[in-house]
């Protein structure tokens, strides 16, 4: 499986290093299991989401509804499990095929309505907040059941479940862009379209699908958000899909499609989380850290597009080896 | 009339200029003079564009001289050469439709106030002035889009004259115009040589420009082959000079047709402009489509891959009824279309040559939706062998590729695929005469495993020897099939240039 480390990775896996080595050595409590740990869960919903987001644009697309559409899963779940009396693993259930099913929508709007993703999504930013707030009047919903917050807080083995979510989910993700059709197919209609039509893939439906994968791992990181919150509203996951985006382009997808390692979003959203928390022991104010989070953002983006001219200035006979993965 | 002086104006000495792979302009000389209107001739990839390019200032000489009115002069740039006096009009127009005319007229080069505001008053008189001159009847401050073609091209021309080019390049300037509009453009030519300038007429249809130029340079494979004042303007001088005495180049054609009928096509129209088109191409034949660019080929060709909905007629392969809704039912069906422009829509960017190679057979390496990627990279890395591929091009991105083999490897997309029709649309445009033998060497091992081959080309050299058929496109159908014996070259060229063809020549 060599191929999963590949130059693709080596890049954010290596401002991941710095950052973190620059963070264990500002601070004295980075390393704590309990800071560690606490880090864990604070990148779990943001990297789960962020799957999605990456899958779309690999296709070319890009998803800005998805922080709406987490506030309105909570609502659904929560109104249903504590308004309906709905059992709980039913709810669960639902609130997936929901996402899928909201995520299809976008998808079907974009491949075969021809509006284009920028658009479709943002009128699902809009759109989903407000469904949210026709809920319960607009207020949140809290309690929900005893046996939705383990969903988050379980341990196994010693170790928090969403761990084993984010290697769960990294992995079928990883498997799915490097082993199957579908995957292949994803990076097709992200590098050339037109040249994909011709070689008899549905562009059309493999869009659809990328986007009903986007919806389905925000209704995971909805279904969490609840967990972790024991709550629904109307206000959950602001900004969450900027996030998620961010978290892909610090991993190194191009926004122009088609090319990217989806493992290196999860690298991507690590190494934002790490810079927070950094700036957090070292008790930096929040605007502070927003700025920072903008300059990252700028270089990891800056560096991606100059790396062939890097390259070439460094004097690297193949800068196009380090950019021709396999399929990617 | 005025008297033209016997000085020229732009005199070129003697350029070169190569292209990797390609030596596109060989000791080309050329003399521009006032006053009279030259005529550049010469088939698809004579050299004509990059002489065109390098008056312009696109591109540089790599040898030789350019001399305005006796002095040596550096082009170097686009706007050096309008700064010299020299104004193109390509084939794309440089004019933004959402300007007025006015504006487009002044491009770039607006009337100014103090500061910097544009002097909207001053724009529109001298531009209506211009047009005045040039006897062109539109309004200033007419949105150029909502214009005709044939008007745009008009804005392109009094934008030259309000630059003060004393050179005018013209490349195919009647492509997209009908007999009036071509009429209106010459008129305005012949003004403009009898106000004094030079101008450099680029075209293919021979009939017009025996109409309208003083004299004929005519291009063949990078060089000048019959200079102004050497050839009678006259088209079969022309024609003869342009194609050659010889046949230059050795196509290594093999006959392979055999008798069972690969494809019929019966009465096939669609939506994009495809009329009443029928034909049969049995196993192991190429059948080559003739005919000017915008003919209809390259329709054709899409309407068999399923890209455009048929209107009507029907399709089989091997006898079998084809219902082709999108290009997976015509892969499907055994059908490969390798199109003209590889570049947009041919290759990923993205991938390596292995999953190029690949991305139309995808469907044969997944089991439930999983890839088999050891059966994928073998079997690609065998047609890469087998198509001899610069080494590696399997693991390399195909950007790092050579124009030749980047064409092999769509190509070798479609023998992963097991296509038994293969279109191949111009498949040697923009390839080294070696690459270009490797593609005609796999037409000849294609026909002989018995597939058959549809090829569009506009080198009618490269036609004429590879076909076993030729079947001339115009106007969206088929007018004639034919043996390339009962044709020539000078049919070719031709109903290529001045479309008429000459009806029931026999067998020589």
């Amino acid at each position: 499986m060599k191929r999963i480390f590949d130059a693709q990775l080596l890049g954010p896996l290596a401002a991941m290093g710095l950052v973190t080595l620059v963070v264990a050595l500002t601070t004295n409590r980075f390393l704590d299991p309990g800071n560690l740990s606490n880090l864990a869960l604070q990148v779990s919903i943001v990297s789960l989401i962020a799957i999605g987001a990456t899958v779309v644009i690999f296709t070319g697309g890009i998803d800005l509804s998805s922080g709406s559409m987490v506030a309105l899963l909570t609502m659904v779940l929560a109104t249903l499990v504590k308004n309906m009396g709905v059992p709980l693993w039913p709810t669960l259930v639902g609130v997936l095929l929901l996402g899928a099913l909201l995520g299809a929508l976008n998808g079907v709007l974009t491949a075969f309505l021809r509006i284009p993703s920028f658009i479709v999504t943002l009128a699902g930013l809009i759109a989903y907040r407000g469904l949210a707030l026709m809920f319960n009047a607009g207020s949140p919903i809290f309690s929900l059941d005893p046996n939705l917050e383990p969903v988050f807080y379980g341990r196994l083995l010693g170790i928090p479940l969403p761990f084993y979510y984010l290697v769960l989910f990294y992995g079928a993700a990883t498997v799915m862009m490097n082993n199957t059709r579908l995957g292949r197919e994803f990076y097709a209609v992200g590098g050339n379209p037109a040249a994909a039509k011709l070689s008899g893939i549905n562009v059309r439906r493999v869009q659809t699908w990328a986007f009903a994968i986007a919806g389905l791992m925000t209704a995971v990181g909805a279904i969490l958000m609840a967990a972790r919150l024991n709550s629904g509203s109307p206000n959950y996951g602001q900004t969450l899909e900027l996030q998620a985006i961010a978290a892909a382009v610090v991993g190194g997808a191009s926004l122009a499609g088609g090319r990217g390692n989806i493992l290196s979003t999860l690298v991507g959203a690590l190494t934002i989380v790490i810079v927070q928390n950094g700036l957090n022991l070292n008790a930096a104010p929040s605007a502070v850290q927003n700025v920072i989070l903008g300059l990252i953002i700028l270089v990891a983006v800056g560096f991606d597009m100059w790396r062939s001219e890097i390259a070439r200035a460094i004097g690297r006979r193949s800068a196009g080896k380090a950019e021709a993965g396999r399929g990617a | 009339m005025m008297h033209p002086s016997d000085e020229p104006l732009w005199d070129v000495v003697e350029v070169s200029k190569a292209y990797p792979g390609v030596l596109a302009n060989d000791r080309v000389s050329i003399r521009l003079m006032p006053g009279r209107i030259h005529g550049l001739l010469g088939e698809n990839g004579c050299g004509k564009s990059t002489l065109i390019r390098l008056l312009s200032g696109v591109d540089r000489p790599d040898s030789g001289e350019i001399r305005l009115r006796g002095q040596p002069v550096a082009l170097t740039s686009p706007t050096g050469a309008r700064e010299l006096g020299v104004s193109t009009v390509f084939q794309e127009f440089s004019i933004i439709p959402s300007l007025t005319v006015a504006e487009n007229v002044f491009l770039g080069r607006w009337p100014r106030r103090a500061l910097g505001l544009i002097d909207w008053e001053t724009m529109r008189r001298r531009s209506s002035e211009v047009l005045a001159e040039l006897d062109i009847e539109l309004d200033p401050d007419a949105i150029t889009s909502t214009l005709s073609v044939a008007q745009q091209q008009l804005i392109e021309i009094a934008k030259a004259v309000a630059a003060d080019a004393q050179l005018i390049i013209l490349d195919e300037p009647t492509t997209a115009l009908g007999l009036d509009e071509i009429a209106q453009l010459h008129a305005l030519l012949r003004r403009m040589r009898g106000k004094g300038h030079a101008i450099l007429y680029v075209s293919h249809r021979l009939d017009e420009v025996t109409a309208l130029v003083d004299e004929v340079t005519i291009m063949r494979g990078g060089r000048v082959v019959s200079a102004a004042g050497k050839t009678a303007v006259e088209v079969d001088a022309i024609v003869s000079a342009m194609i050659g005495g010889d046949v230059r180049e050795h196509y290594p054609k093999e006959r392979n047709t055999r008798p069972e009928t690969m494809l019929r096509v019966t009465a096939i129209s669609s939506a994009r402009g495809v009329r009443n088109v029928s034909f049969t191409l049995q196993a192991g034949e190429v059948l080559g489509l003739g005919g000017v660019l915008g003919s209809g080929r390259t329709e054709i060709a899409r309407a068999l891959f399923g890209l455009d909905p048929l209107t009507a007629g029907s399709i089989e392969i091997e006898d079998r009824h084809l219902r082709i809704s999108g290009p997976s039912d015509a892969i499907r069906a055994g059908l490969a279309l390798v199109t003209e422009n590889r570049k947009t829509d041919g290759l990923f960017f993205n991938f390596d040559g292995r999953a190029n190679i690949s991305s139309a057979s995808l469907p044969r390496y997944s089991t439930f939706g999983f890839l088999g990627l050891h059966r994928e990279d073998a079997e690609a890395a065998s047609l890469a062998r087998q198509l001899e591929l610069s080494r590696g091009a399997e693991d390399k991105s195909v950007r790092h590729l050579s124009g030749g083999n980047q064409q092999k490897i769509v190509i070798a997309r479609w023998l992963l695929s097991r296509a038994r029709v293969l279109i191949l649309d111009e498949p040697t445009q923009g390839i080294d005469i070696g690459a270009k033998l490797a593609v005609y060497r796999l037409i000849n091992r294609l026909t002989a495993e018995g597939c058959a081959i549809l090829l569009i080309s506009s080198d009618h050299d490269e036609l004429l020897a590879m076909s076993d058929r030729i079947a001339v496109v115009r106007h969206g159908t088929i007018t004639d099939i034919r043996a390339p014996r009962d044709l020539t070259h000078a049919d070719l060229v031709r109903a290529a240039t001045t479309e008429i063809m000459t009806e029931g020549r026999t067998a020589a």
